[in-house]
């Protein structure tokens, strides 16, 4: 703590105490009679200086944090406090200086600040890279989507090629059933990405798709067909599987079913019952015996998939016509 | 126009696919007049046998270069262009003034219903119904073609 006295001219130091003999390492005689200024240097900020400058010039309090000199030269911040001490006229004619060393609170401080701004720099550091990654990764999503579609294209027009140049029927219906799995694995990818959830798969839109493309390329024009489709979503990874199934069904359904020309009607249904969804065809064709049954490879096919799929395969007499059920747990999503 | 096939150059850097899909517009009613594979080579074919329909793969053996052969084709000779893409979401929002598209992977039966329901709405100059599952159309001709009242089909 120190006083000056503001009545001589420059505002010298009139008192200071041990305290501040101590923090400044000054001896009593070499502060008495100076303007404290002496205890600025280099790094004192001017605009604080100025400031209190101007609050003592206008004989206001002032509080101010500055860097300040000791006499062995060594710096410390000092937390200032400067009030005038009016005489009965209302004069100022003292001022009453306290200083506070409070280097160790200002050096935490800019430690915080200090690893604040790396933090913050390693964090946008890290964002880029992330970005970055995220967008090459995007980038060779679409490329290897694109690659599938078209690989499945190209698969789909070697069939149809070779289709058109064999005479064979048994040959033909062999390659025509292939060709009928493999688009049904191409509808599963046009439709795979078009949602932005990319890990899901919505059945209904699948079979809505599937339906329309089988029982429209069959040019069966005399059998109606109608939909009962819940939305349900199953894993990407089961979309091709649960496709073949459901092909290899409907197909067999439309080859056998209705013999001759004769009329009638496909319902397709999908909906959920607790813990597992159920998708059905039933149709009201010619019905269970040893023609319509599920033959060959087709069954082969089914068979092994819903061992996969861990679902049930039930095919039963709805008098007219068969009713195809399987029962799929739903699974959790992930 | 008058009720003869439609004229179709097939843009599409895969012989095979465009092999098979030559079959399909003739199965379809439609009378392929040429295949280009590159975007030098469809702006020149176009020019010379003034098809009426375009059907264009984006990615051509001289890279993505389909979205700016379907500007260049319609500019030059009129012709309607249809893209035929996998990559049905990178194509710009005004389908570079083409008609639609069809994704890849395509089937015989949607080609064939999309092509016979171009042919229709080329010929009559309005839809005669909503689009099949297989063909999005831009949203340009589903105002030219009067559709903008109708209900989308699912």
């Amino acid at each position: 703590m120190i006083v000056t006295d503001a009545d001589q001219p420059d505002n010298p130091i009139l008192f200071a105490n041990d305290a501040f003999l101590r923090l400044t390492g000054y001896g009593r005689e070499e502060v008495i009679g100076r303007n404290c200024r002496f205890l600025q240097g280099a790094d004192t900020d001017p605009v604080q200086v100025a400031r209190i400058r101007a609050a003592i010039e206008a004989g206001q309090d002032i509080a101010a944090e500055v860097v300040n000199y000791r006499k062995d030269g060594s710096t410390f911040w000092n937390a200032l406090y400067v009030s005038p001490v009016r005489g009965e006229d209302g004069a100022v004619s003292y001022f009453f200086a306290t200083q506070l060393d409070v280097s160790d609170k200002r050096k935490a401080e800019q430690t915080l600040t200090d690893s604040r701004h790396d933090l913050e720099q390693l964090v946008a550091e890290r964002t880029s890279e992330l970005t970055q990654a995220l967008e090459q990764k995007t980038a060779l999503l679409h490329e290897v989507d694109h690659r599938v579609k078209n690989n499945l294209q190209l698969i789909s027009s070697l069939l149809l090629l070779q289709n058109r140049r064999v005479s064979d029927p048994a040959v033909k219906a062999a390659l025509r059933g292939m060709l009928d799995r493999v688009s049904a694995i191409a509808t599963v990818h046009r439709r795979l990405f078009q949602s932005d959830d990319v890990a899901r798969f919505d059945v209904s839109a699948f079979v809505r798709d599937l339906v329309a493309d089988v029982i429209g390329a069959s040019g069966r024009e005399d059998i109606a067909f109608s939909l009962d489709l819940e939305r349900v979503d199953v894993a990407a990874s089961k979309a091709a599987p649960l496709a073949l199934v459901i092909n290899e069904l409907l197909s067999n359904t439309l080859r056998h079913a209705f013999p001759g020309g004769r009329p009638g009607r496909i319902f397709v249904g999908i909906n959920r019952i607790d813990e597992a969804f159920r998708i059905e065809i039933t149709d009201d064709g010619v019905g269970v015996d040893s023609s319509t049954r599920l033959s060959g490879f087709g069954f082969t096919i089914v068979q092994l998939l819903c061992q996969q799929l861990k679902a049930r395969f039930e095919s039963t007499d709805a008098s007219p016509g068969t009713r195809v059920v399987i029962d799929l747990p739903v699974d959790v999503a992930p | 126009m008058n009720d003869q096939p439609l004229g179709v150059l097939i843009i599409e850097d895969e012989v095979l696919l465009a092999t098979e899909l030559e079959f399909l517009l003739e199965e379809a009613g439609c009378c392929s007049v040429g295949h280009a594979m590159s975007s030098h080579e469809a702006v020149t074919l176009a020019r010379d046998l003034k098809p009426d329909l375009a059907l264009i793969d984006v990615h051509l053996c001289d890279g993505p270069t389909g979205v700016d052969v379907a500007r260049r084709i319609q500019d030059d000779c009129g012709a309607v262009a249809l893209f035929m893409t996998a990559n049905v979401k990178r194509l710009p929002e005004d389908f570079a003034g083409a008609c639609g598209v069809i994704g890849k992977p395509y089937s015989s039966h949607g080609v064939k219903t999309a092509l016979g329901y171009l042919s229709i709405c080329m010929r009559e100059g309005h839809a005669p119904g909503p689009p099949p599952i297989a063909l999005t159309l831009s949203p340009q001709y589903l105002a030219l073609w009067g559709l903008l009242d109708m209900p989308r089909a699912g």
